[in-house]
Parts: C-alpha cells; structure tokens; sequence
C-alpha cells in the first residue's frame, strides 16, 4: 500500500501533472461556483481537455474538477443562497445567515476548510481500505438502501424542532411531488393528469433554486424600506475577504468535521445513496449532538462544516464502489467512469492487480486537489464575495437570472423556469406559514429512492413485508429512524413528567 | 391562512388519494405493492397530519380570540411590492420562450431594479446592458449552455448575436 501511496505522489508531483491539477481545480471551483453547471456538467465540460494528454495525467485532471465543482457549490450557497447541488442545501440554513450579517468571509473559510478535510478523509479511505469498503458496500440490497434512505428521511424531525409537524407535512408534499410521473417499478403514469410534460416527473434542481434563490429575493423585495434595503446589500459586503477561520476557530468544530467526514465518506461509498443524503444526515446528527442545537439554522460554523465535509466526504467515497467495483453512484460519478474508461482505466476489482499506477494517480490527486483547492477557492471565493456589496436593487434580479439559468439548463426546457418560480412563490407562502422548504426538497430528493428500493424489498422477499425487516442492517438503521421520527413527539412527555 | 392551507391540503389529498387508488393499473399484485401504495401512504399521511395542525391552531386561535381570517389582508397584498415582484417573476418566466434570453434578461433586470427602488435610473439601464452582456457570453459562450432563443424576430436576433460571439 505504500509503494502505492509513492507511486501517486509521484505522478502527481510531476510539473506539467501538477499544473494540470491547479488548471482543473480552478475550472471546477468556477464551474461549481455557477448556478446551473453541475459537477456531472463540470466533468462534462473538462472532458474534451483531457483527450489530448496522457492517460495519468488526464485522470488527474479530471479527479480535480470532479471534487473542486463540489465545493464551488458551496460558494453559491452561501453568498446567494443558490445551493448548486442539492447536496450543498444544508449549507445555505448557516452559511447564508453567516453571509447576510457580513460575515462571508468567514463562512466562507470554514466551508472549503471542511470540505477539504472531507475530501482528505474520503481519499484515505479511498487508498487505504477500499477493497474492504466496497465489500461492506455490496452487502446493501434494497432493503438496506430503502432503510437509508428512510434514515435520510428521518432527519426531518431535527429539521425544525418548534414546528415538527409542519415540518413532517412539508416533507410529505415532497415525498408526494416525487411520486408524480412514470411509477419507477411498472412505468405507470400517475397524477399526470393526461399531460406529457408531468410524465418525466418534477425535476429536483429548479425546485430547489426556486424554493432557495426566488424565495429569498421574494423576501427582501417585500422589505418595504428602500434605504434599508440598499444599506442591507452594502452590510452585506462588509467582510468581503475569504479570510481563513483562525486555528483555534477551527478547532472548535475539530468533532464535527471528523463526524461529518466519516459519515459522507460512509455514506457516500453506498450505490445511490449520495451525498445528499450524506450532508443532509450530517447536519441533522449535529443538531442531535450539539450542545446548542438552538443556534443551528442561525447562522453558526458548526452548521456549514457538518454540510461541507459531509458532502465533500461523499465525492470521495462514491469513488470507492466506482473504482473497485465500476458501479458509479450517481451521474457526476458515471460521467468520471466514463472518462476512465476511455482513457484506458478497466474500472472494477482487478484495477488495483493490473493498472495499480491509475488508482494512485486518482487518490494522490484527489489529495492534492483537496490542498489546493483551499487555496484556490480561497481566491475565487474572494472575488464573488465581492458581489454582495453589489447594490440588492441590481444583485437580487441578477440572482433570480442566474437562478433561471440554473433551472433552465438542467434540461434545456423553459417549462423548468415556469416550475422553478411556482416554488418561489410557494416557498415564500412556506415561509410566512411557518413550513419548511428543506423538508421538502428533503423529500423529493429521497422519495423515489425510497419507494423504489422498498417496492423492489417487497418483491425480492416474495411479498413479505415482514422479510423486509428482517436483514438485521436493516432493523437497526429503521429502529434509529423511528427513534428519531417518534422522539421529538416523545420528549416534551418525558419533560413533562420530569416537572410533575 | 394556517388553517385555510391546512384544509386545502387535506381536500386534495384525500381527491388524490381517491384518484391514484381508483386506477386499476395501480393497484397491488401478490409480490407487487402496486404504483398506488406508495403515493397513498404518503397522503395518508399528510392529511392526518394535517388534520393534527388544524386541531392545534384551532385551540391556539380560540385561546386568542382570532378568527380564521384574522392576519389575511388581500387587499394590502394586491397592492404590495412582493405581489408586484411575484408578477414580475412570474411573466418573465412566461415570456422566456417567447422572446429569448437577451430581451427577457434586460426587461426583467430594468422592470425589477425599478421596484427595488434602484436610486439611479440611467446607471441602472448600463448596469443591466453590462450584466446581460457577461452572463449571455458567459453561459452562452464560454460554458456552451444554449439559453432560449424566442420566436420569430427574436431568434433571428438571437441567432445574429450567436454568430458573433468569438468561441
């Protein structure tokens, strides 16, 4: 293993390799930094670059804008609440509040801070344990992957805690939004109400921006005073430098960046499950673990970390299935697969006998990529932070435009802009109710997976709804989840009985 | 509005409800749940959730004395700025398809400036020419994403500035 680790170092440590490293990692950043450019779009994008070099050096290169693009999103999140993936959205619950009280640059810093070390873990266990990893992985059927996606669910009880069951609702209208369009198991159209449109089912992504981006600008337009208004924007703007949080800053958070890094890493090494589920799952066990859950969703560092390493965790751990198993866990992953393949790479468990120097080459880049991009995004960070001081009577449209870009090149339809304002609007009648929007993407992300995977159960087991429960992985993450679902009904019985 | 929202929500659920389990395709086989299982489940469980939400707020509101409409103003909402921002949105998304990327964005940025009280009305019609320039070329250009054309004049218009742009 170590001759391995030596090997990648290197490859990497090659001048012309390593320049192609920085190149990528400035790409992917920016590329992850747009609304609407993806990291399945960003890998996309880079993919004509590397036809012209060498094998090694071009699975590098590629390796640096897949993890950079990750944490790009992260930018958006919190400078304009666009969360460029679904799984930077539980970035913006702190990362924005930080932004809006002029403390950017802060949030900022801890978010590529964390998501570095998460992206460091991940290519460790990459390296180090990825045979046996993968092994673990392939012992998750669909009755696994139904219980965590389930246990992904559950986290909308730590959502919000003083309006649990508008919360619970919410997350029922996603899980309900999911169901819309072609069933996943038997093709049957359902709530389509004869249109050809709802048949492809509600895209997820201009859900998302609509409910974040157009939401947020709804808001502030509704704020009736224009100087404040314009006073707020250049508020905003005040710390604009993305000045590293100081060592012992960092520290503070030291539990939470190794919980959350494990636990993406984890996650993100199972088919499917994703770093959605992986930063979503890290920010509700830091409200369970926290010692002042109260200030989560406020604005506090704890809440970007555990989203930023978990996500960035979870980049690197679906590495694992699709370097030793060639199973790539979702689409920016296949993209990556495919790029391997066609410089050369035979993905799977023979890579590590027959091509040692590309799993190297992959996990020494991913190492130095997670150095660099520190730097890197440092820059860059710097640069868009200067925006916010923009004036919000220019910047809020100019969001609601990127934001329309976004929805519009998911899938290069108009008809996902009209989608995305209809959450905005919806979104700011959530807001005034007092429900919740993160539950609901919260349930659209995972409500297919879910059905899918307990459906597919329900036939494996010949019809057993019992046999589903019975693999014990199973029983122990969906005993957690009903714990976590039933506790917050239970606690104030418990509290309750405690004062009589 | 809790309540009336609340209401509605159990309405359409229980109608979809009804709806996905009268479809016979849906329906379950012996090692098949069926398309309708899952959709129901989860409707089930929002109208009862639902329901738990309109029993609170209904002894919250009779402990303070409100009724069902208390809080809803329609005609103040009809006359704010945030229903004139929700407007604003909503045609710029309507006419997207129809006039193509480089008018929407200059409109909607200039119409929406000028409800956010943008304080300078000439630097205001710069400022957005400038934007529309950089994000059209940005994401048009360099990042090869083909925004909306619109129809007829419009995409010749279009379609003329594509054929300028240098990458």
């Amino acid at each position: 293993m170590f001759d391995l680790l030596v090997t990648g170092f290197s490859i990497v440590f090659t001048p012309s390799t390593f320049l192609f490293i920085v190149g990528g990692t400035i790409i992917g950043v920016i590329f992850g930094a747009m609304p609407g450019v993806s990291a399945s779009m960003a890998v996309a994008l880079a993919l004509p670059f590397a036809y012209a070099m060498k094998p090694i050096v071009a699975i590098a290169f590629l390796v640096s804008v897949y993890c950079a693009s990750i944490t790009g999103g992260g930018i958006t999140a919190i400078l304009f609440k666009i969360p460029g993936t679904p799984s930077s959205a539980p970035t913006t619950f702190d990362g924005y509040p930080m932004a809006q009280r002029g403390e950017a640059g802060k949030a900022l810093g801890y978010s590529l801070v964390a998501s570095a070390f998460g992206g460091l873990v991940a290519a460790f266990a990459m390296a180090l344990i990825s045979p046996q990893l993968a092994a673990v992985a392939l012992k998750f059927g669909p009755s696994e992957l139904f219980a965590v996606s389930f246990l992904g669910l559950s986290v909308l009880s730590c959502l919000d805690s003083d309006n649990i069951v508008k919360t619970l609702i919410s997350g029922c209208i996603g899980l309900f939004l999911a169901t819309i369009g072609m069933d996943p198991m038997l093709g049957i159209a359902r709530f389509t109400f004869g249109s050809s449109t709802l048949l492809s089912g509600i895209e997820m992504i201009p859900v998302m921006i609509g409910l974040f981006a157009v939401t947020e600008v709804l808001k502030q337009t509704n704020k009736q005073k224009k100087i404040d208004v314009e006073k707020d924007s250049t508020a905003k703007g005040g710390d604009t430098s993305a000045k590293l949080p100081s060592i012992k800053e960092l520290w503070e958070t030291k539990w939470t960046m190794v919980r959350a890094s494990v636990l993406g890493t984890v996650v993100g090494i199972l088919p499917g499950a994703g770093a959605t589920i992986a930063s979503f799952l890290a920010y509700a066990i830091e409200k369970k673990v926290s010692k002042h859950p109260e200030l989560l969703g406020t604005g506090i560092p704890d809440g970007i970390v555990a989203s930023e390493a978990a996500n960035n965790g979870a980049t690197g751990g679906a590495m694992v299935p699709l370097l030793s198993l060639g199973i790539p866990g979702g689409n920016a992953a296949a993209i990556m697969m495919t790029a391997l393949v066609i410089q050369g790479v035979q993905v799977g468990p023979l890579l590590i006998k027959q091509q040692p120097e590309y799993l190297a080459s992959v996990f020494a880049s991913m190492f130095v990529t997670n150095i660099v991009m520190v730097i890197v995004s440092m820059g860059i960070a710097r640069v868009f932070a200067k925006i916010l001081s923009v004036p919000y009577s220019i910047l809020g449209p100019v969001i609601v435009i990127l934001a329309t870009i976004g929805a519009y090149a998911t899938n290069n339809n108009t008809g996902d802009v009209v989608l995305m304002v209809a959450a905005g609007i919806i979104g700011y009648l959530f807001s005034k109710l007092k429900y919740n929007s993160a539950a609901l993407v919260l349930g659209l992300v995972l409500g297919q997976m879910c059905e899918s995977n307990f459906r597919r159960a329900y036939t494996l087991k010949n019809g057993s709804i019992v046999g589903i429960f019975a693999s014990p992985i199973t029983f122990i993450i969906v005993a957690a989840c009903v714990v976590m679902l039933v506790y917050p009904f239970v606690k104030p019985l418990i509290s309750k009985k405690k004062a009589a | 509005m809790d309540i009336l929202f609340s209401a509605f929500l159990i309405i359409a659920g229980a109608g979809l409800f009804a709806m996905i389990g009268a479809d016979p395709a849906a329906a379950a086989s012996e090692t098949e749940l069926g398309a309708a299982f899952w959709p129901q489940i989860v409707l089930a469980i929002m109208i009862v959730l639902s329901v738990v939400n309109i029993i609170t707020n209904v002894k919250k509101m009779k402990a303070e004395g409100g009724s069902i409409t208390s809080g809803i103003d329609v005609a103040g909402f009809l006359k704010s700025k945030l229903f004139i921002g929700m407007i604003i949105v909503a045609v710029m998304a309507l006419i997207l398809p129809m006039i193509g990327f480089i008018p929407t964005c200059i409109i909607f940025l200039m119409v929406y400036g000028i409800l956010l009280k943008a304080p300078n009305i000439p630097k205001l019609a710069i400022a957005v020419v400038l934007i529309t320039i950089v994000i059209y070329v940005l994401f048009q250009g360099a990042l090869d994403i083909m925004l909306p054309r619109g129809t007829g004049v419009f995409r010749s218009f279009a379609l003329a500035v594509e054929s300028i742009l240098p990458f």
